[in-house]
């Protein structure tokens, strides 16, 4: 028979129907049936199918075209306009503004008020608070603001970190804070060119976790009283506002807006090996006197996602700093000499400049599909946290490798990659590092 | 009194160009295009006339594909009004430019027609002079000051010799130059703001203008690599080569 679809059917049906166990089964005439229509139906199936395929052959040939923007939310991560201007204005503000002065502000320690008032033009602030209370915000952006921190920390990591304390201080009231709250400290960050929050979580004691704190919240007769000591708390020294996180003897955990110039808060360096623009801090808290109205939030405040957000801004510096090593090390590996060649003709320079790009890639894609998540409102915990384990493991290995193949250039102060790899160690230690 | 600013898109300068293996053109796949930095000096200059109260309306124009609308987008978030764009996939050349230019100032009848001096890609630096002989405007070219006095500008020119300033009578076109004045970073806020600002798209047939490109482009190749620096052992080998290799003296 014929080697073609309805041979192969016809055989296949009339062995079937002419073998000898279809009678021993009693199954003569239903196989029979099944043969005749089989064979029909088969053929006209068939031709049909014949039929529209030499109908569509006269015209052009058929592919299955891709859609240039896919209709999923979920897997498109590609910028929206208007993050695409964020980012090209950030480009520029890092590049022209932050990386010529990154080299000393790392070795001082301090943040020039300058820039400070440079990036308060940018409006950081304003870009999160929605359009009835001053600012331009139309809806909350987490990827946008994790964008920005990926761009600021392309300049330096640690000028960034000082710069989103406001922002994110913004954010949290806009996000969790009660009316009252708003209205009292929204308009200072607004209005005030002086006026500097920050964020103080960290604690420095052994298998710290953002979920058992030291620092307690303990009723008392007016209020509660707040004690214990933070940590890498950014900008410290010239905050106005902070916001501590801290639990109180049921084990509920708060986040409380502290005015700096209450009694019992002190302030001390906490000189790092890294992110030194960032002025970070050891903050004392004694018996701080705060009321309920300090608290941030009613019953709507959810501590898992403040958190999360924390560990999303984290993973953003991470990537900015990242993609700053990367971008400094192809063309070094391209324009340096050796042998006769420039070095990223060999395979175990040019291999680990590809793997660095690879980790990048994915920490960049990992955090932005979980903030994405987060802004879709979807579920998200599992996500940033992937993004943050990926992040910390990943931004150590890439500013080690950074050091690595500028040989003994990347030891020497002259290149800024030993800069980066200090920077980078922070994103292993922040909100328990590795082990969280 | 209304301003009009040309932009144009090009790619990004801090983008290493490369050249088409066929020598025809730059490759332009998955680069990294912007804004050409003397149109950014020119919004600028537009925005800060807007900001001493000078000028009322800043209307920015840019011919080019669907996507220059990006480099519209960055002028309204720096500070421009409303957005024109002449959609086009041609090749433009200056003379089209200028006619396109003169189209949109018949309508919108600007005071003030500010471009760049030259855009990065193409270099010519012809735009602004002919929309200004098109349209019998004045023309302040190398602009590094711009005054507007009543019914005058005056222009400070950056000219070879130094310096040279010209007063024109409104309307008037003027070119800017890189000393001009620094570009602002769009901040946050005004690039919400830029979404909601009206960007209105025409095609060069709705201005009446039929494209008409009069050179070719015979033949693109890189520079010629940078041969390495030697070291000489004395000044008068320094002397030698400079004479007999270098040719200068």
């Amino acid at each position: 028979m014929a080697k073609d679809p309805i041979g192969f059917t016809l055989s296949a049906v009339n062995k079937f129907a002419g073998s000898t166990w279809v009678d021993k089964l009693g199954l003569r005439k239903p196989a029979e049936k099944i043969a005749y229509y089989s064979t029909r139906t088969g053929f006209q199936v068939i031709n049909t199918a014949n039929d529209r395929f030499q109908k569509a052959r006269q015209l052009i040939p058929i592919r299955l075209s891709r859609e240039e923007k896919l209709s999923s939310p979920l897997f498109d991560l590609s910028l929206t306009e208007e993050q695409q201007l964020i980012c090209d204005s950030l480009n520029q503000f890092a590049r022209e503004i932050l990386r010529p002065q990154a080299s000393s502000i790392d070795e001082y320690g301090i943040l020039p008020d300058e820039i400070r008032e440079q990036a308060r033009a940018l409006g950081l602030v304003e870009a999160v608070i929605p359009e009835v209370l001053g600012g331009y915000a139309s809806k909350p952006a987490c990827v946008t603001s994790t964008l920005i921190a990926e761009r600021l920390a392309w300049g330096d990591m640690g000028i960034a970190l000082a710069l989103l304390g406001n922002m994110s201080t913004a954010s949290a009231l806009v996000r969790w804070g009660t009316p009252d709250q708003q209205q009292r400290w929204l308009p200072t960050l607004l209005n005030h060119p002086q006026a500097n929050a920050t964020i103080a979580s960290n604690e420095p004691r052994v298998l710290f976790t953002p979920n058992q704190l030291t620092t307690t919240l303990t009723p008392s007769e007016n209020g509660y009283k707040l004690s214990g000591l933070k940590c890498a708390v950014p900008m410290a020294e010239d905050a106005d506002i902070f916001l501590v996180t801290a639990q109180t003897p049921n084990g509920r955990t708060h986040v409380a807006i502290v005015d700096a110039a209450l009694k019992g808060i002190s302030i001390a360096r906490d000189n790092g090996m890294g992110v030194r623009g960032a002025q970070l801090c050891e903050a004392r808290f004694e018996q701080v006197e705060i009321d309920e109205s300090n608290l941030l939030g009613t019953a709507d405040f959810n501590y898992q996602d403040y958190t999360d957000l924390a560990s999303l801004a984290l993973c953003g510096l991470a990537i900015g700093t990242c993609q700053a090593v990367l971008d400094y090390v192809i063309p070094y590996c391209n324009e340096r000499y050796a042998f006769g060649e420039p070095i990223s003709h060999r395979q175990s320079v040019a291999f680990i400049i590809a793997n660095m790009g690879i980790e990048l890639e994915s920490m960049r894609l990992l955090t932005q599909r979980a903030a994405s998540r987060y802004d879709q409102k979807l579920p998200s915990h599992r996500e940033i946290y992937l993004a943050r384990v990926l992040c910390a493991e990943k931004a150590m290995e890439i500013a080690t490798q950074g050091v690595q193949l500028l040989g003994g250039h990347g030891f020497i102060k002259e290149h800024p990659v030993e800069h980066w790899y200090r920077d980078l160690r922070i994103v292993a230690s922040l909100y328990s590092g590795l082990h969280a | 009194m209304k301003v009009l600013v040309a932009v144009k898109r090009v790619i990004d300068y801090n983008v290493k160009v490369r050249v088409k293996a066929d020598n025809t053109g730059v490759d332009l796949t998955n680069v990294k295009m912007a804004m050409n930095p003397f149109c950014e000096i020119a919004v600028e200059e537009a925005v800060r006339l807007k900001e001493k109260g000078v000028a009322t309306e800043i209307v920015v124009v840019s011919i080019g594909p669907k996507t220059s609308q990006e480099q519209i987008r960055t002028a309204l978030a720096l500070g421009a009004d409303r957005g024109i764009q002449i959609e086009t996939d041609e090749e433009v050349q200056s003379l089209d430019a200028a006619k396109l230019l003169k189209a949109v100032v018949d309508k919108e009848q600007p005071q003030l027609v500010i471009l760049g001096k030259q855009s990065i890609d193409s270099d010519n630096n012809q735009t602004g002079q002919m929309l200004a002989a098109l349209a019998g405007m004045g023309q302040g070219t190398f602009a590094s000051e711009v005054v507007v006095d009543g019914d005058k500008v005056n222009v400070t020119r950056e000219v070879d010799g130094g310096l040279v300033t010209v007063g024109l009578k409104l309307p008037a076109v003027v070119t800017t130059d890189l000393r001009l004045n620094e570009p602002r970073y769009a901040s946050l806020p005004n690039i919400m703001k830029a979404k909601k600002k009206p960007l209105e798209s025409v095609s060069p047939a709705d201005l009446g203008v039929t494209l008409s490109p009069r050179l070719t482009t015979l033949k693109v190749e890189e520079p010629p690599k940078r041969a390495g620096g030697i070291k000489v052992g004395s000044v008068s080998e320094l002397v030698e080569k400079l004479k007999n290799e270098a040719k200068v003296i």
